[in-house]
């Protein structure tokens, strides 16, 4: 057996990719519907809940031509206002195919999302217009936000049972926090609530409502400790007000990153005096918000937008008491709004001001997440090659972080120097399909490329460029780690690319660079 | 007696494979083994008491544990065995097959890169009379061989047999980055066979050292052969040992009809490509990446790597691995399609022991404070189990990142030993030490120096790559440190070497 693993070792480049789901995918049940029961479930709300469901297919990030099995997954969604319907981003995630579901009739009608933010993890579906659509959505009713909920509140999650039947589970909201959602990236508003939900099969998203209202959407629910995690209303009406205007912006971030000051010695030597307010400024990411206002690594922060920053990087929120610095920016203010900040610098007070914006995923170096899209690929000649993002990276999972992927994974979490060389994206060849002209080279993957044919490799687009422009007969391929040099024939190469061309690997496309 | 495993395991790496020779007849007859004759009186048991450093908490003296392998004669009151069996040794006893009475001893020199030791007893009267063991060449493939010593299953001398599979250069796992020629076997090698004597026709052919678990691969036993021994051998003949020399560079097999033609070896088999090159190495002024080697001391090298040396292809570095530092040898190369030559003098390469198990040494550190600093190196990773990606990519590419060039001797905080003055503090054990004061870290020693200077009122830590320095007040660290050194039970708050 151990002799098995160890071939398996000398191959794990080639074969431990397994992309991500976000989730287990619901089971479908097909039943015959009986009336019999549903009379006696109330239905308050039911007037205003449809049920989605989604089959979504993501592609295969090692062999990017190609796709994964397609899945289901199963959600609760609201009724809005315009007949549009509420879900959670990860229902939407590369979705092949939505439609929408009357509770209790089993009426069914398909759908589109009209905005999507995976980061807030939000996402808005429709059914195009039809009579069906009409007949569809003529008995529902759209549901109201409250963003009320404080700490202490009673909510309800509402799940619907095989025939429509309402079922409701009631939670307590006992804290209210700052974390990240879904994808990498700054922390959103999330309650935590206590209690014990009866489990369903609407895995995806399920609504809490306060009331008659919508105070947010399940993120979570550890069933061992009952501790759920709710998307909040507050960040819901942040994504509709974004939506409705008619293009959106996204949520903005400031683009620093903040050190506590709690330890007396650090702070005496930052010149901070007991009992003061402040963070330090560790970091300032490069064109952000923060960046653009003037703010620099070593300035304390003080306030921002006149809320006083204490020592842990919390202000106080008139709703939710102490809360990360971070949600005064992120979730109580929009893209374009200003932003006006004290820092000590020096040991003299600055007031910084600045215009909120956000970093678009496609901004940095290697792609913090990808949905609806497939990977960027270049394949020439049995040579892979593909822009670093974060999801290729955790497909190999936190264990398996040595040799080429430890070296990869160092370069997403310190981009800089790369950035400052003027790469807009990291490209590196992943894998070595065996054609004849790739010879000697099917060992290598993981490779950073720094120029091809004498041209610098700023991202995909200039690597399909390079390979127009051999000099010899040749393609010189440089590398930033060993072996350093490849040489390919340029024949060979062309030939190659046209055999893999439907051939055994049902490769449609040589690449993908939209 | 506590047996400690002395035949280690490693995973399977697939190399070029070696080209069998039709092997001649060469007839051994199975002869009946005298005992009482003393003919075998050279091999003798090697029982070893040890103390593994334990660098978890460096201050401490380690772990006892004892062990025990093969040896045998080979001269005056001369024994060899390998390295691993008298690794951090307390206390040393050889005894013989024919008498009960343990004769203390003593390591006369031992080099860990080619698992081999020499030692000595300390009363060498009684080993007087015996005969020491001649040594023979490199065994043919299918020749019978015998291995000698005392595996586990018995007390008494032990002869298992088998035949030689195959001459290959393979990884030594006693420090885990050294390489050599080795021989695989497959008479039966267990552990406590480690040292032991591998006699074809009566002579020496190899000493046995490795092989799997049987849940790995069966009959595969590997021993160090006669060039290696000799090697040794010929290195502590001015009372010392020096190491392996390196050519520090890495080469790539050209086996891409464009490569070669780009290259300029037209594809004729010959030539290997130049893919990396340690600066600080032998070669590191000489050759450049996408060099091609052609030959090495005017043996052709094939695209592979490999070299036809005394009669069979072996791994270009064989000939390199029979010379001594300061040996000269000569390079045929192409740049740029043309071919030139060098003559290089040999060295060792330093950078790459850290990567590799070290024994017999103290383990180095510095306390402050109750902040506990260590060179980063193999022993360190394997007893903390860092798993701080910024510790393990510096660890991971000290070589192929070339990061020793910048910071020889990186140094990790390690540990902090909770105390108020450094609470703040634990959350950064396990990382790296950029700065103190303003000074780069490139040593222990430097860590040393930055925090005896008293002309700051703050000592300020930054570490690599995290994103806040720590900051201690001098005048309360230095309140604290007596107080942490005493709780924690730290006899010295520094050992960083033997001046």
């Amino acid at each position: 057996m151990k002799l098995f693993t160890s071939f398996l070792l000398l191959a794990t480049s080639a074969s431990c990719l397994h992309a991500q789901s976000p989730g287990p995918a619901a089971p479908k049940k097909k039943r015959v519907l009986t009336n019999a029961a549903a009379a006696a479930q109330p239905t308050v709300q039911n007037s205003s809940l449809v049920k989605v469901n989604a089959t979504s297919q993501s592609y295969n990030l090692h062999l990017p031509w190609q796709k994964e099995s397609p899945s289901g997954r199963r959600g609760l969604g609201v009724v809005l206002a315009g007949n549009r319907v509420l879900v959670t981003a990860q229902m939407a995630a590369d979705a092949t195919y939505l439609e929408l579901e009357l509770p209790e009739s089993g009426q069914k009608t398909p759908a589109k999302v009209v905005a999507v933010d995976y980061e807030a993890n939000l996402a808005l579906l429709e059914s195009p217009p039809s009579d069906k659509q009409k007949a569809f959505f003529a008995g529902l009713k759209p549901m109201s936000i409250d963003a009320s909920a404080r700490i202490g509140d009673a909510v309800t999650i509402l799940q619907t049972g095989r025939v429509g039947e309402l079922i409701e589970s009631p939670l307590n909201i006992s804290k209210v926090m700052s974390r990240r959602y879904i994808v990498e990236g700054s922390g959103f508003l999330v309650y935590e609530a206590t209690g014990i939900i009866r489990s369903e099969a609407n895995s995806f998203t399920l609504p809490v409502v306060k009331g008659n209202k919508l105070a947010g959407l399940l993120l979570s629910y550890d069933s061992k400790n009952q501790v759920t995690t709710i998307l909040p209303a507050p960040i819901i009406e942040h994504f509709l007000k974004d939506v409705a205007d008619g293009s959106y912006e996204g949520f903005p971030g400031l683009g620093m990153e903040l050190q506590a000051t709690q330890d007396e010695q650090f702070r005496e030597f930052l010149g901070l005096k007991p009992n003061e307010p402040g963070v330090l400024i560790s970091a300032v990411v490069k064109g952000a918000s923060a960046e653009q206002a003037g703010m620099k690594k070593g300035d304390i922060l003080v306030s921002i937008n006149g809320f006083t920053i204490d020592s842990r990087g919390d202000y106080k929120d008139p709703q939710y008491g102490a809360l990360s610095a971070g949600h005064l920016v992120r979730g109580r203010a929009y893209v374009g709004d200003k932003v006006e900040m004290k820092v000590i610098r020096e040991g003299k007070e600055v007031t910084l001001n600045g215009t909120l914006a956000r970093k678009k995923p496609e901004a940095h170096l290697v792609l913090p997440y990808q949905f609806d899209r497939g990977p960027r690929y270049v394949l020439m000649g049995g040579l892979l090659f593909q822009e670093l993002s974060q999801p290729y990276l955790d497909a190999f999972g936190e264990e398996q972080r040595s040799g080429a992927i430890l070296r990869l994974a160092r370069i997403a979490t310190n981009p800089e120097k790369y950035e400052e060389a003027g790469r807009k994206k990291l490209v590196f060849l992943s894998l070595v399909l065996p054609t004849p002209g790739a010879q000697g080279y099917d060992k290598l993957g993981g490779q950073v490329v720094n120029k091809v044919n004498g041209k610098v490799i700023n991202d995909l687009n200039d690597l399909a460029e390079a390979f127009k422009s051999a000099k010899e007969t040749w393609h010189v391929i440089e590398l930033d780690d060993f072996p350093h040099i490849l040489h390919l024939d340029t024949f060979n190469a062309e030939r190659d690319n046209m055999r893999l061309l439907g051939g055994a690997y049902r490769i449609g496309s040589l690449k993908r660079l939209e | 007696m506590n047996i400690r495993p002395l035949l280690t395991l490693f995973a399977l790496a697939l190399l070029p494979p070696v080209m069998a020779q039709p092997a001649p007849e060469t007839p051994t007859a199975s002869q009946a083994i005298d005992l009482g004759s003393g003919a075998w009186d050279g091999v003798v048991n090697i029982d070893v008491s040890v103390l593994v450093p334990d660098y978890r908490e460096p201050w401490n003296a380690g772990q006892p544990s004892g062990g025990s392998g093969t040896g045998f004669l080979i001269g005056k009151n001369r024994f060899l065995t390998n390295a691993h069996v008298v690794s951090n040794a307390t206390r040393i006893l050889i005894r013989t097959s024919n008498d009960p009475e343990p004769h203390p001893a003593k390591i006369v020199h031992i080099a860990h890169d080619c698992d081999l030791a020499l030692i000595e007893a300390e009363d060498p009267a009684h080993f007087e009379k015996l005969k020491p063991l001649d040594f023979g060449g490199i065994p043919q493939l299918n020749t019978e061989v015998i291995a000698v010593g005392y595996p586990i299953g018995g007390d008494r001398i032990s002869v298992t047999r088998g035949v030689v599979s195959r001459i290959d250069f393979r990884p030594y796992s006693h420090t885990s980055v050294d390489s050599h020629l080795a021989i695989q076997v497959d008479a039966a090698i267990n552990p406590g066979n480690s040292g032991g004597p591998v006699l074809q026709g009566g002579k020496v052919v190899g000493v046995a050292f490795q092989g799997f678990s049987g849940r790995v691969a069966q009959n595969v036993g590997y021993m160090i052969p006669v060039p290696v021994i000799k090697r040794f051998l010929k290195d502590i003949e001015d009372g010392r040992y020096d190491h392996y020399v390196d050519l520090a560079a890495s080469d790539f097999p050209i086996e891409n009809p464009a490569q070669a033609k780009a290259l300029g070896t037209h594809g004729g088999g010959v030539g290997v490509m130049v893919a990396d090159v340690e600066p600080a190495g032998s070669v590191g002024e000489i050759l450049k990446i996408g060099d091609v080697i052609l030959s090495i001391d005017d043996n052709p090298v094939l695209n592979n790597g490999l070299v036809r040396f005394e009669g069979e292809l072996m791994d270009m570095n064989e000939i390199v691995e029979r010379k001594f530092a300061g040996d000269k040898i000569k390079l045929e190369f192409l740049r740029g399609g043309k071919k030139q030559e060098a003559t290089v003098t040999l060295k060792r390469f330093d950078p790459y022991v850290r990567l590799g198990a070290t024994y017999n040494q103290r383990p180095r550190y510095v306390v402050f404070a109750g902040l506990v600093f260590q060179p980063m190196d193999r022993n360190l990773m394997d007893a903390h189990q860092i798993r701080d990606r910024t510790v393990s990519y510096v660890f991971d590419n000290f070589l192929t990142d070339k990061l020793y060039v910048e910071r020889p001797e990186p140094v990790v905080l390690t540990n902090v030993l909770p105390d108020e003055v450094n609470t703040w503090l634990t959350p950064y054990a396990h990382s790296i030490v950029d700065e103190i004061n303003g000074v780069k870290i490139k040593s222990l020693k430097d860590v040393q120096s930055a925090l005896a200077k008293k002309d700051q009122a703050f000592i300020e830590i930054r570490l690599l790559e995290k994103s806040r320095p720590l900051v201690l007040k001098r005048e309360l660290a230095e309140a604290a440190h007596p107080r942490i050194m005493q709780t924690y039970n730290i006899q010295g708050d520094s050992f960083v070497g033997e001046e």
